[in-house]
């Protein structure tokens, strides 16, 4: 009853190799579990690998960790982060304190990050008072108060509105990355936010980084070029068994789907097909199974596709 | 730098942690409550005067200042142990991951807190001391004012790199208040706070000895009720300044263990 518990060892991150270029904003991604957030606080000095050696603009994570903390800065979306008795500006002031902040600079510093994130007239507020929005804009304000060369964005739009979310990654992509040069490593599950602001991406899966590359050259490395999404109700496993042995078809994927049509629950499947000819074929297949095709939409690969591919996940 | 973070750490901490009603309320009310307990303790015997022996000398010292200053100095070590709560509530708080990643010396983040605890300390003294010496009489003898001011310094500063050291490890581990509260009552038992040392059983002795308290609650009985001087006083003085130098060192060494050990576990995040 009071021995010692036994712990079991799990592996967060397994030969993980990758390099990221001066001004890029390079997007991790991968289902939960999948290692994003370990290598994001391994590569900001938050914790220290088993094994294995990082690199932040060329400085050791663990011999040089002092000088790698001056040059990086972390956001994570849906952690807190902040003081919250404090008053945004307070907290501007407090961590350019922490990170050293030339004192002639930090008043002029903290105005302008209020004013791009827009929370100037609520900045002696305390955050307590503040929404969730509010406080991921004061989050990033924080990432940003030290001019960092290198900023890490684990997951930053987690929980927000979609127009905030929206308004968060122009200026990440728009200001961080191409008007202040900064190198920017983002980790993200919303597929359309990599897609939408990432130069290169890594896939990591069970802390395997299985693809490294640019969005446009991994999909042409998908098996086929062209992906069928159905909305289809009545699939059985035999359907979609048989679905897969058809000549044109290269992988079947089922994903979650929240939908009834007549009373019957909808099932999406993104079918890869080697050809956009093979769609007549695929619709007769089901039709003949006594399936009803909702609606049917032939596309090029998506980042989704690539990440159900890559990760196994769906 | 170093400066620069130790009071950005203790602005910080006074306004996060301590500027609030309830904080403020109990930071008085609970010793000045104990310090009647104690008070009232003693009234039963009669007693009006306590004999301190200190060397070959034996000091009379008033009762009631006996009390206060044995309340008093045992608060604020109580207030120096529990700093390490500050590293746990940012922990639980979801910040010490933010703290941790800025470049700031640990050491001066450690300070700040610490100073904090002490500035908010310092209000709770003079209220209290200006209470009791109002309402009742307190036999201060005073002799060399260097002796005491000194002796109030080297306490709190004993005590306060003493509190650094055990709020290291709430840096490693969530448990780490915890521990510090389990040093609270043996503190009180061996330090001399309720009872004059000689008193305590001898083999229990080398214990009292490990403490700053012990030596904090020497220096300042003798020195603000005994009428004791500088020279007569320079034992639990020199040893008051040994131990901040020592504690000091052992914190600084301890906190940057304990972020290395936190880091490779992964504990900084646990709640």
């Amino acid at each position: 009853m009071f021995g010692r518990k036994s712990t079991t060892v799990i592996r967060a991150l397994d030969q993980v190799d990758f390099e990221i270029q001066d001004g890029e904003l390079f997007g991790l991604l991968g289902p939960n579990g999948a290692g994003k957030t370990t290598t994001v606080k391994i590569l900001c000095t938050l914790l220290e690998p088993t094994s294995g050696h990082a690199f932040v603009k060329g400085y050791d994570v663990i011999k040089d960790g002092g000088h790698v903390r001056k040059i990086v800065n972390m956001v994570a979306g849906g952690e807190r982060m902040l003081y919250y008795r404090l008053t945004g500006r307070e907290n501007l002031k407090y961590f350019a304190d922490l990170y050293d902040v030339p004192k002639k600079e930090v008043t002029t510093r903290v105005n302008n990050l209020l004013e791009l994130m827009g929370l100037s007239d609520r900045a002696d507020d305390e955050v307590e008072k503040y929404s969730k929005g509010m406080r991921q804009r004061l989050q990033v304000c924080r990432g940003l108060i030290n001019d960092p060369e290198v900023l890490f964005l684990d997951e930053p739009t987690l929980g927000l509105d979609v127009n905030i979310a929206k308004d968060l990654r122009n200026f990440i992509r728009e200001k961080v990355v191409r008007e202040q040069g900064k190198t920017v490593l983002l980790t993200t599950h919303y597929m359309y936010e990599a897609e939408e602001m990432c130069d290169r991406v890594g896939f990591l899966s069970k802390g395997k980084l299985v693809a490294v590359g640019k969005p446009e050259e991994l999909k042409r490395e998908l098996p086929s070029g062209f992906s069928i999404e159905l909305l289809v109700t009545r699939a059985t496993e035999e359907t979609i068994g048989s679905l897969r042995q058809l000549e044109p078809v290269k992988k079947v994927i089922e994903t979650d789907y929240e939908g009834e049509a007549e009373g019957e629950k909808i099932d999406r499947l993104i079918v890869n097909v080697d050809s956009d000819k093979a769609v007549p074929q695929v619709l007769s297949h089901m039709a003949n199974k006594h399936c009803r095709v909702v609606s049917f939409n032939l596309r090029g690969p998506t980042l989704e596709d690539l990440f159900m591919f890559y990760t196994g996940e769906k | 730098m170093f400066t620069r973070v130790v009071f950005a750490e203790a602005v910080k901490s006074l306004k996060v942690y301590f500027f609030s009603t309830r904080t403020l309320f109990w930071a008085l009310a609970l010793p000045l409550g104990n310090g009647l307990y104690l008070y009232f303790l003693y009234l039963p015997f009669a007693t009006k005067s306590v004999d301190l022996q200190f060397g070959a000398t034996t000091y009379t010292i008033d009762l009631v200042g006996f009390t206060i200053i044995g309340q008093l100095l045992y608060s604020f070590f109580t207030m120096m142990l529990l700093a390490g709560a500050s590293f746990d509530a940012e922990r639980w708080q979801g910040t010490l991951e933010v703290l941790l990643l800025s470049p700031a010396s640990r050491v001066a983040i450690l300070l700040g807190g610490a100073l904090a605890n002490a500035v908010n300390y310092v209000w709770m003294l003079v209220a209290l001391v200006l209470s009791w010496v109002a309402f009742i009489h307190v036999g201060i003898f005073v002799t060399d004012p260097l002796a005491l001011c000194g002796s109030l310094l080297l306490s709190y500063s004993a005590m306060m790199a003493l509190g650094m050291c055990l709020e290291t490890v709430d840096v490693y581990s969530r448990r780490g208040s915890i521990f510090t509260a389990w040093l609270q009552e043996p503190v009180m038992f061996l330090s001399g706070q309720i009872f004059p040392l000689q008193s305590l059983p001898v083999f229990l002795l080398p214990l009292s000895y490990l403490l700053p308290l012990t030596f904090g609650l020497m220096a300042v009985r003798l020195t603000l009720l005994g009428g004791a001087s500088i020279y007569d006083v320079r034992m639990p003085l020199a040893t008051l300044a040994s131990m901040t130098l020592i504690f000091f060192i052992l914190a600084s060494l301890l906190v940057n263990y304990a972020e290395r050990r936190a880091k490779t576990k992964a504990t900084l995040t646990q709640f």
